[in-house]
């Protein structure tokens, strides 16, 4: 009967709606921006899980590891990886030009196909199959005067002597990763050709082990550390690996989120004022009301109701909306920048407890007006018209 | 059982404190009886709504004792005062006062909705807007009815709790004189016809007529009649 105010109510219920949308959208953005370095970071460069050796390099047999780690179940496969920098030249037009401090990366290009992703970055060409082939990063490949497939380059190297090594490769792929994650700023190689070229034959600088059930990641780094309690590696999982890269994220996404919640706040204002203009608006049907012998707690429960009404209609809309956006971005393959692909989750229980802190924050912004509601004397409420 | 349905004793009420002090009541002693039809007259700012809002129970005294159906109203909290206005007290206001957003219908059943008696609540509404000549009006909107259909919806809405007394605040105040003669006309017949109390505040005596009791107030105080007898305490 105090409802008719169509348009506040509205208002109100768009307040909560959009305090919902608002936070749906950072969650799909943000959280899909989080996720999506996630995902690239463990399947361009760490995997599920990343051994590694406290003495820099893992001197077991890569292949009796990886061997072991693909007898477990949970494990899809796994592949050794070895790093270090080179500078890298190219003659073109007569014109040499040379690139240092790049990062190298060997690869086993049978056994990296099936762990990681990388492969499938290549924008030209073909990923590495021989001995001698290189793959460029575009980066990289931009920065040598635009170095293409077929071009040959010069490696310089340091071995473990401090022996400067040089080496001759024919460019065979061009890696460009959406959104840079993978190996754009690198060079990648076979892993036995720098083994030669560091001499460290038989050295691995890690080996990536990539699940079908990531959800089992610290299971399986806990059997591995027990199998091995002699050797001194390090095995962790993607967020341990990639803390350092994670870490300004997290702190990012906590601030959108705490934005989110204050979007909410705000709308939990917007309904306090919106309500406190219904009670002024009201006021004399709320004399009437009382002198026809409605009690303060008669008064208290409409308004309340109209809350309750508010924040239900609110977080349904919200939350209606929200999904909406979500599944429009995931069945888009909505990307960030253009470029780098978010990884878009639904997940329910965040869903809910934002439709319930929304649903919730209507009704307590509604407990104030509602109880000056109730403060209202029926003869001055009248007298107010 | 008493036939006396309001008892009033030394009723005063003071607005403001210090230099701005308004006596608005002055120990006003008003006893009424069972099926009275009651008129309360006196100029304007004589202190008369303030009266009826004492009697309404929507004001409270700054001393003295009112009894409606022998219960000492001035000693109950907010919600019983709520629940006793609702069950033994009618009002009718100069401006209507029916919730625009409701039908004519629902306004009058609102009193029972209150009380919780939804059940017979509509069958007594129509009743009531049938004998107020409202039946072919009931289901329009509060705000789209003309002024003496909203008056008479009120005083259906005013009886339809089956209250001790009905309270009117100049009730054709705020209507043409065809209009206020028909106000009249029906707000006697149905305290005949029902032995319903009716205490009415007016500034225009003559247009009620013959009535059984006139009360003046002058001043803050109440006369037996037009302003002959000073009405004093009975207790």
């Amino acid at each position: 009967m105090l409802f008719n105010k169509r348009g506040s109510l509205v208002g109100a219920v768009l307040a909560v709606t959009i305090g919902i949308l608002v936070i749906h959208v950072n969650f799909v953005i943000f959280q899909g921006l989080f996720d999506a370095i996630v995902r690239d970071l463990t399947d361009y460069r760490f995997g599920n899980l990343q051994i590694t050796d406290e003495e820099d390099y893992i001197d077991k047999s890569d292949q009796s590891l990886v061997n072991w780690f693909e007898r477990i179940p949970y494990v899809e496969a796994a592949t050794p990886r070895l790093s270090s920098t080179a500078s890298i030249n190219i003659t073109k037009f007569g014109e040499r030009i040379e690139e240092t401090r790049v990062p190298i990366v060997g690869v086993d290009p049978l056994r990296d196909i099936r762990a990681s992703t990388v492969h499938n970055t290549i924008a030209e060409g073909q990923f590495v199959y021989s001995r001698n082939s290189i793959v460029l990063g575009s980066n990289v490949a931009q920065d040598l005067g635009g170095a293409k497939v077929g071009d040959s380059v010069k490696l310089k190297i340091v071995d473990r002597y401090g022996q400067e090594q040089l080496k001759r490769f024919i460019v065979t792929g061009i890696a460009k990763s959406p959104g840079g994650q993978g190996f754009d700023y690198s060079v990648v190689v076979h892993i036995d050709t720098l083994r030669d070229l560091m001499d460290r034959d038989g050295y691995t600088g890690s080996i990536m082990v990539k699940l079908n059930d990531p959800t089992k990641a610290t299971e399986v780094k806990d059997l591995f550390l027990r199998t091995f309690p002699n050797e001194d590696f390090i095995a962790e999982t993607i967020e341990e690996a990639a803390e350092e890269q994670l870490a300004g994220f997290r702190s990012g996404i906590a601030m959108i989120n705490m934005i989110g919640y204050f979007g909410m706040m705000s709308s939990a204002f917007a309904i306090v004022t919106i309500q406190m203009m219904l009670v002024n608006g009201k006021t004399k049907e709320i004399g009437i009301m009382r002198a026809i012998g409605a009690k303060r707690r008669d008064i208290l429960i409409i308004f309340l109701f109209q809350g309750i009404i508010i924040g239900a209609i609110g977080a349904t809309v919200g939350t209606a909306a929200g999904l909406g956006y979500t599944i429009y971005a995931k069945e888009t393959k909505m990307s960030f920048n253009n470029s780098l692909p978010l990884e878009v989750s639904i997940q329910w229980d965040k869903v809910i407890q934002t439709a319930l802190i929304s649903f919730s924050l209507a009704i307590i912004a509604s407990l104030y007006p509602s109880y000056r509601a109730t403060k209202l004397f029926p003869v001055e409420a009248m007298r107010n018209v | 059982m008493s036939d006396k349905v309001l008892e009033m004793y030394n009723l005063n009420k003071v607005y403001g404190e210090g230099d701005t002090k308004v006596h608005a009541l002055q120990d006003v002693s008003i006893t009424v009886n069972k099926g009275e039809f009651l008129l309360i007259v006196g100029s304007s700012g004589s202190g008369k709504s303030t009266l009826l809002n004492m009697i309404g129970l929507l004001d409270r005294p700054t001393s003295g004792k009112i009894l409606i159906d022998g219960t000492n109203t001035t000693t109950l909290n907010d919600g019983k005062i709520s629940s006793f206005r609702n069950h033994k007290l009618g009002f009718i206001f100069q401006f209507f006062n029916l919730l625009a957003d409701l039908t004519v219908l629902e306004n009058v059943m609102l009193p029972r909705q209150i009380q919780g008696t939804n059940a017979s609540a509509s069958k007594d509404a129509k009743e009531l807007l049938k004998i107020v000549g409202l039946e072919d009006q009931m289901y329009k909107q509060a705000n789209k009815i003309s002024g003496g259909q909203a008056q008479r919806a009120a005083i259906a809405r005013g009886l339809v709790n089956h209250p001790t007394i009905v309270l009117a605040d100049e009730p054709t105040g705020n209507l043409d004189s065809v209009s206020a003669q028909k106000i009249v006309q029906l707000m006697k017949s149905m305290a005949k016809k029902l032995g319903q109390t009716f205490i009415v505040v007016t500034h225009d005596r003559h247009q009620f007529g013959d009535v059984d009791r006139v009360i003046t107030i002058k001043d803050g105080r109440a006369f037996e009649g037009q302003e002959s007898t000073r009405l004093e305490a009975v207790a």
